[in-house]
């Protein structure tokens, strides 16, 4: 079963040991139209909107705040709101969101390279060095590590469920998710 | 201001601890249980309370005491952790800053507190 959440932010417990946790809301979210458990999902994300979208909410009958729709296996057999239930008995999760982009990246930040002396004469500093050998073979070889884009890209991660509260609708799961707080993203019950 | 849902959730941990009010300059006894392999038993630490940190569950205090051979020990302790049986104000400091690193450099008399009188 799959949910539209946001993440709202971190925190931790006081158990022994203590766990880091992450603060996920699921949005409100609209079934439209179900086949076979995959379902048709209005969400509001923004104020996009547009003849397309606004075509969709008439055939739907959504409110104009529902203006994104994704298709998800859900456990609805109608259409209606978005069936949390799933979520109460759910032990561990994978959310799928897409990590803080860093534009063109060198290498020490990307790859985590180590970089150079900064004086004494040294003439290599945050470069990448040496990309291969010589005649042979000729080219670089492939996978080598290099500057370029980095981050703007979906991650996955397994997150065990440490509680969920019904009442504001806040899952809360151990460790770490990528992407900044507020963003939107998915997450799928595993177990 | 923190993020409600983050306060609702630290909140919900922490109401169920008993903290005394207690600043730096305050001395400090504090309940700590020790796991010793399958063994656990609760080791009394005291000392005078250097610095409060953090806030919600990740609120920490500095605690300094004077060891054995005059060494100074200075632990920090997670004050909303299970690990914390219990923590008693035992006396009250007339300090006027938050955080008193200056008791570092100093040693016997000058490095006493005078007690809080009101």
């Amino acid at each position: 079963m799959e949910f539209i959440v946001e993440k709202i932010g971190m925190s931790r417990t006081i158990t022994v040991p203590s766990s880091p946790v992450t603060l996920l809301k699921v949005v409100e979210a609209k079934v439209c139209e179900v086949e076979n458990g995959r379902a048709v999902v209005a969400y509001s994300n923004g104020k996009k909107l547009n003849k397309a979208i606004e075509g969709q909410q008439k055939k739907y009958s959504l409110s104009s705040e529902f203006n994104r729709f994704v298709t998800m296996n859900v456990t609805n057999s109608e259409a209606g709101d978005l069936d949390r239930a799933p979520l109460g008995s759910a032990k561990v999760i994978k959310s799928s969101f897409t990590t803080k982009g860093r534009g063109f990246s060198g290498v020490i930040k990307r790859w985590n390279f180590s970089g150079g002396p900064g004086s004494h004469g040294s003439r290599f500093h945050r470069t990448g060095g040496s990309i291969g050998n010589c005649e042979w073979p000729g080219r670089v070889m492939k996978g080598r590590k290099m500057p370029g884009q980095y981050g703007n890209v979906q991650k996955s991660v397994k997150n065990q469920v440490i509680s969920y509260d019904e009442q504001n609708s806040i899952l809360v799961v151990a460790g770490s998710i990528a992407g900044p707080n507020g963003a939107l993203g998915r997450i799928k019950v595993v177990k | 201001m923190r993020n409600k849902y983050i306060e609702n959730f630290e909140n919900s941990q922490i109401e169920k601890k008993n903290i005394p009010d207690f600043r730096a300059g305050d001395t400090v006894r504090l309940a700590v249980t020790i796991k010793e392999g399958s063994k656990s038993r609760v080791q009394n630490y005291e000392g005078v309370c250097i610095a409060r940190r953090g806030q919600g569950t990740g609120e920490t205090i500095m605690v300094r005491k004077i060891g054995a051979n005059g060494v100074g020990i200075e632990r920090v302790f997670p004050i909303y952790s299970d690990s914390i049986n219990e923590i008693k104000v035992l006396r009250r400091g007339r300090v006027r800053r938050a955080k008193l690193f200056y008791l570092r450099d100093r040693a016997g008399k000058s490095a006493r507190i005078k007690e809080l009188r009101k």
